[in-house]
């Protein structure tokens, strides 16, 4: 006899509401136990019965063929898809291909830039080591030509008595400025100054280029610049002028030179 | 075999369910006694070596088990999805079950309609339950009117499924009313025995109770209708 305990535990492991567990429990029980077994199979008999008391139906035609074709499609794996659904199915590899061809081509293209740079790179270098060459025969060039452009002048006594002294004009054409360098030169007698002066050729007077202050040793360095704007410098002079200079040469030439 | 009946509209519910008492007020109490117990154990016999032709990949067995369970299996479906295309797929499902598991059933352990019911009913609960209907159908199940009927009998055309109807409905009549009603919460609804405790607000213990006691007197008057 089976409690009603039990029972009510067969009915719900025959409805499928027990636990993993129990039902294997269960299981294991109706294997050794017929009179259980007995009592589920005619409870769940009694149970499926109630199917009977639904109204019967048409049941769907052709359902019975239909079912086994799908399964055999099934067993024989996928069918041919359709033209628009081949188009879904084959676009994404499509696409994947597509992008596979570009990144090859990218990683191609990418190598002979990396190969085309590495060229550059070296003729860069090349070049920067040229235009370093360059640019130092540049300055040679340039210094050579600020050579070029200077002009340097001996100027000589005029007269006797400074015939001792010496002077030497450095002349910039460009910046059309110099320096003067006199030695030994006497200081002017007084209310007398030395004035330099600049000959240019196309300048009918002699240009001033400012007074000459004589240290008490007689040595002068200085630099000068004419009072107006001269084209070019063909001699230099020294005179002695009345004290604070004159606009024209009035006094003696003690010291000329070209 | 021609169990048919053609599914009913909407708005012909009204009229094609009959309410319990109207349906069962006239049976005399006691079990009905139609089929005799050996057509039923011949019927079983047949129907399990079909399941065995049918685990053996023969197409006819598959459409003569069809045939014999197709009608009661699709209407019993229809009652508890209330759903033509949903009963359609839920029959679907539970014969290409079948199909692919016809090795598997075993005549010792229940008989072959119980095990195609068993089947089906649990594609539908699933059905039911992913598609979150059991609140309509439990109002339906509990309603005051039953969805059985007898009047409608003529147009099943397959006597021992008319009979095996009868029998069951009248089995069910002499069920008290209490236990009825969670039989069919259980098999049409496709509740738990707790869920079906918190529908009624009933103690789960009566519910267990109400449905052993009913299938017990289900059994006891389908075995001595047989």
């Amino acid at each position: 006899m089976i409690d009603e305990l039990k029972q009510d535990l067969l009915v719900q492991y025959l409805l499928h509401e027990v636990d993993t567990a129990t039902a294997e429990q269960i299981r294991a029980e109706l294997e050794s136990n017929a009179e259980l077994r007995e009592f589920v199979r005619e409870t769940e008999e009694a149970f499926a019965s109630m199917a009977y008391a639904a109204p019967p139906m048409a049941p769907p035609v052709g359902l019975p063929l239909r079912i086994l074709q799908m399964e055999r499609n099934l067993s024989r794996g996928p069918s041919p898809a359709p033209r628009s659904k081949l188009i879904w199915l084959v676009l994404p590899w499509a696409l994947a291909a597509c992008l596979a061809i570009a990144c090859v081509v990218l990683d191609l293209e990418r190598t002979r830039l990396q190969k085309e740079t590495g060229q550059v790179g070296q003729e860069l270098l090349a070049l920067q080591q040229k235009n370093v060459r360059i640019e130092e025969e540049l300055a040679m060039l340039q210094k050579k030509n600020v050579l070029a452009e200077i002009r340097i002048a001996t100027l000589r006594a005029q007269v006797a008595a400074y015939e001792t002294a010496s002077a030497v004009v450095v002349w910039d054409k460009n910046q059309k400025s110099g320096v003067l360098q006199l030695d030994r030169l006497p200081p002017p007698a007084p209310g007398k100054d030395y004035q330099l002066w600049v000959i240019d050729p196309n300048i009918a007077q002699p240009v001033s280029a400012g007074l000459l202050a004589v240290p008490n040793d007689g040595l002068i360095r200085t630099s000068f610049q004419p009072a107006t704007p001269i084209e070019s410098a063909s001699a230099f002079a020294i005179s002695v002028e009345k004290a604070g200079g004159a606009p024209k040469p009035e006094g003696q030439i003690i010291l000329a030179g070209k | 075999m021609g169990a048919a009946q053609t599914v009913p509209s909407e708005a012909a519910w009204s009229d094609w369910n009959i309410s319990i008492q109207a349906n069962y007020g006239d049976h005399k109490r006691g079990c009905a006694r139609s089929m005799t117990r050996s057509a039923q154990e011949s019927d079983n016999e047949f129907e399990a070596r079909l399941i065995s032709r049918i685990a053996e990949g023969d197409d006819s067995a598959f459409d003569a088990l069809y045939e014999r369970f197709s009608g009661s299996l699709y209407g019993m479906a229809y009652r508890m999805m209330n759903d033509a295309k949903e009963a359609e797929d839920v029959l679907q499902e539970g014969f290409t079950y079948i199909w692919r598991k016809a090795a598997t059933y075993d005549p010792n352990r229940s008989s072959p309609f119980a095990w195609a019911v068993m089947i089906t009913r649990n594609k539908a609960i699933d059905r039911l339950r992913v598609r979150q209907r059991l609140e309509k159908l439990r109002e339906r199940v509990t309603s005051e009117e039953s969805f059985y009927q007898d009047t409608d009998e003529t147009s099943a055309n397959e006597p021992t499924l008319r009979e095996r109807g009868a029998l069951v409905r009248s089995a069910l009549q002499q069920i008290p009313q209490e236990q009825r009603q969670a039989l069919e919460l259980s098999f049409f609804g496709g509740l738990t025995h707790e869920q079906i405790a918190q529908r009624l607000d009933t103690p789960l213990g009566t519910i267990k109770a109400r449905i052993r006691r009913g299938l017990l007197r289900l059994r006891d008057c389908l075995k001595e209708g047989l």
